[in-house]
């Protein structure tokens, strides 16, 4: 084995894999700080420039799109309140408060090491335990994602802010527009335009819900400060900072290890989950939503924690988990090579190269990260006035991009008109962002799980994995109900007593 | 009384979510006559969710009233009463749904890149603010067209010309 390792290290040492693995970083941050591009965009671009690869260097160089662009995603969310990605969607939370704040730089610090410690911890679990995994990816069935997916959805009682019902009416919302357009067996659901049969699509919801509100409210009420740049503060993350979100950087890697290994997950619910589940243990949970670094923390170690594990169903079983592990194994197949246990077993010295390969672009990630930062913040030092119109207009190109289509920006700038009404009626937008992402994949499971099992709803309840996350559910229902009286009855309370 | 922003989001949730039930639903969310095995038909999620959206709907207009029985004192002002209370703010979001509407339909018409450097510029004069206004000009020209050669040579985007101007070109053509 050793000599396999070494042999490998000298394949992967080279100066063509050194290249491609930077220039797909680069690339990757670049493409994903663009709301509108995505990895999958980025990597479904490179993959004609493989065909003059080396496979492993092709591989790397996909990999480093992936992994960059997941980053790069959290450049915009954070800055300019617009995901680049749908994965960075959560870190738009805290990212950007914070920035508004005068620690832009801070938070895209936060950003960067949480991503490059998931990333590694991602890197070495794909190393050590892509085999088990795998195994414990497969036994995941439909029944067991309508659990996590019923799980997952329960934070919405703990980022909805002043108001559960409020948070409650807007996850609804999230929940029903995620219906339009066909559903599993074909049928049309609020088809009202043929353009809708297809439904809406992620990108143009997420980006008009959080981007356009901010534009509109500043030419609707016009505040005294629009004309002035963000403050640019103190931007060092100082070790204490890094030390109080050392826990939620730790368990985001993990989850995202864990979700990210099963196909079809990906690395946003990874997010998702990972914020909910700082938000719910951490002492400062009650701050998450209005800047806090941990939540950047949380958010950010699981989706690039997720990226690496993503290959672990693809190369152990041959399984891609997303589209983008789908171009990747395209990729293999150009080259000859066929993922999967035989894989290991034919072409091992390759999987040895992609592996150290891969825990190489984790240095690279950071050193990236750290260049690019410094000639974002400046972002910060731009005009509201100027700044504000110019995203519009990128976000409109963007969208358009993705599928030559007039319909996504038209559902891009009436999200941007919801997304203010919202904020006008102080309905918080969190919770639709995650129905809305994590909707289809409920519904769709919840459906399959009843076909499967001809209407018996026992199938839910038929692995100790269901029954876990089964539990944990209704352990915070109750735990919210509880906190939702005793809020009530303090108010009661409250109101009694000023009246007497 | 004084209605809060709870009493608005209430009311606006409770009519959205019964529009979508007893309107929305039995028009646009057909059934088939046949589903494969023992699946929900398409129409069960909807309702479930917005049978729950409408019940939190009528819930927030509950809990609002005893908040707008307590005067001015609990009254909470927030963007919702500032909007409708004041009609230059009434003005200029109907002028950003008109921007909205005229760049949805006409972009089409004249083409990606003129829309788009129509649209920032109106978006630039309806910030209010001109102390940058070479700043404004040069950014309304540009940024687009840089925009849209970026995507055109890295994505390979097919953006629409616009069918004026298209039919200006073919005919010109045709004459010469």
């Amino acid at each position: 084995m050793w000599n396999e390792l070494l042999y490998a290290f000298q394949e992967v040492a080279t100066l063509p894999n050194f290249l491609a693995m930077f220039a797909g970083i680069w690339g990757g941050v670049i493409i994903g700080a663009i709301p509108g591009m995505t990895g999958t965009m980025a990597v479904t671009l490179a993959l004609p420039f493989t065909f003059y690869l080396s496979p492993v260097t092709s591989i790397l160089l996909l990999v480093a799109l992936y992994k960059g662009s997941t980053y790069g995603g959290s450049i915009s969310a954070i800055l300019i309140k617009t995901p680049g990605t749908a994965s960075a969607a959560c870190t738009v939370l805290d990212g950007y408060p914070l920035a508004r704040a005068g620690k832009g730089g801070k938070a895209l610090n936060m950003a960067l090491i949480s991503s490059c410690i998931g990333d590694f911890i991602s890197n070495i679990s794909l190393f050590f335990l892509a085999i088990p995994l795998a195994t414990f990816a497969l036994r995941v069935g439909p029944p067991e994602f309508f659990m996590l997916m019923a799980f997952s959805l329960t934070i919405v009682a703990s980022i909805s802010g002043r108001s559960l019902v409020l948070g409650i009416i807007s996850a609804c919302l999230g929940l029903l527009l995620a219906t339009v357009g066909e559903d599993m067996y074909g049928s049309f659901r609020f088809a009202l335009s043929e353009d809708m049969k297809s439904g809406l699509g992620m990108v143009p919801v997420l980006i008009g819900l959080f981007a356009l509100p901010e534009l509109i409210k500043m030419i609707v009420f016009r505040p005294e400060d629009n004309a002035a740049a963000m403050k640019l503060g103190d931007n060092r993350l100082t070790l204490a900072e890094f030390r109080g979100s050392i826990k939620s950087i730790c368990r985001g890697s993990i989850i995202g290890v864990i979700l990210g290994a099963i196909p079809g997950i990906g690395p946003s619910t990874a997010a998702f989950f990972s914020y909910s589940e700082a938000r719910r243990t951490s002492k400062n949970g009650d701050k998450f939503g209005e800047g806090e670094l941990e939540g950047i923390a949380a958010s950010e170690s699981a989706n690039n924690g997720a990226c690496g594990a993503t290959m672990i169903p693809l190369l152990a079983l041959g399984v891609p988990g997303d589209v983008i592990t789908g171009v990747m194994l395209g990729a293999f197949m150009i080259h000859g090579l066929t993922p999967g246990p035989l894989l290991f077993q034919n072409n091992l010295g390759d999987v040895y190269a992609l592996f150290i390969g891969i825990l190489f672009s984790s240095v690279f990630l950071f050193v990236a990260g750290k260049a690019t930062a410094g000639a974002f913040t400046k972002i910060s030092r731009i005009p509201q006035t100027l700044l504000l119109p110019c995203i519009l207009i990128l976000c409109v190109y963007g969208i358009y991009s993705i599928g030559a289509s007039p319909f996504d920006v038209t559902v891009l700038l009436v999200m941007g008109v919801v997304g203010f009404a919202m904020m006008l009626l102080n309905i918080p937008a969190a919770p639709f962002l995650i129905a809305f992402i994590l909707g289809p994949m409920f519904e769709d499971n919840m459906r399959r799980s009843l076909a499967i099992s001809r209407g018996d709803l026992g199938v839910f309840f038929q692995s100790w994995i269901s029954w876990g996350f089964f539990a944990l559910t209704v352990l915070f229902v109750i735990l919210t109900i509880r906190r939702e009286w005793k809020k009530w009855r303090d108010n009661r309370d409250a109101t009694n007593a000023s009246a007497s | 009384m004084n209605q809060n922003r709870d009493f608005y989001a209430g009311l606006v949730a409770t009519v959205f979510f019964a529009v979508i039930l007893f309107v929305l639903i039995p028009i646009y969310v057909k059934v088939p006559s046949f589903i494969p095995g023992f699946a929900p038909p398409p129409d069960m999620w909807p309702r479930v969710v917005a049978v729950i959206g409408l019940v939190m709907g009528v819930l927030a207009l509950v809990l609002a009233f005893p908040k707008m029985r307590e005067a001015s004192r609990d009254r909470v002002e927030g963007f919702g009463t500032r909007i409708l209370g004041n009609k230059t703010h009434l003005m200029r979001f109907a002028g950003i749904l008109i921007v909205f509407v005229a760049f949805v339909y006409g972009m089409p018409l004249i083409g990606f890149v003129p829309a788009t450097v129509l649209l920032l510029g109106v978006l630039f004069i309806m910030t209010g603010n001109f102390e940058r206004k070479f700043w404004m000009i040069g950014l309304a020209v540009i940024f687009p067209v840089l925009l849209y050669l970026l995507f055109t040579e890295v994505t390979h985007t097919p953006f629409p010309k616009g069918k004026l101007l298209s039919a200006n070109i073919s005919h010109l053509t045709t004459l010469i």
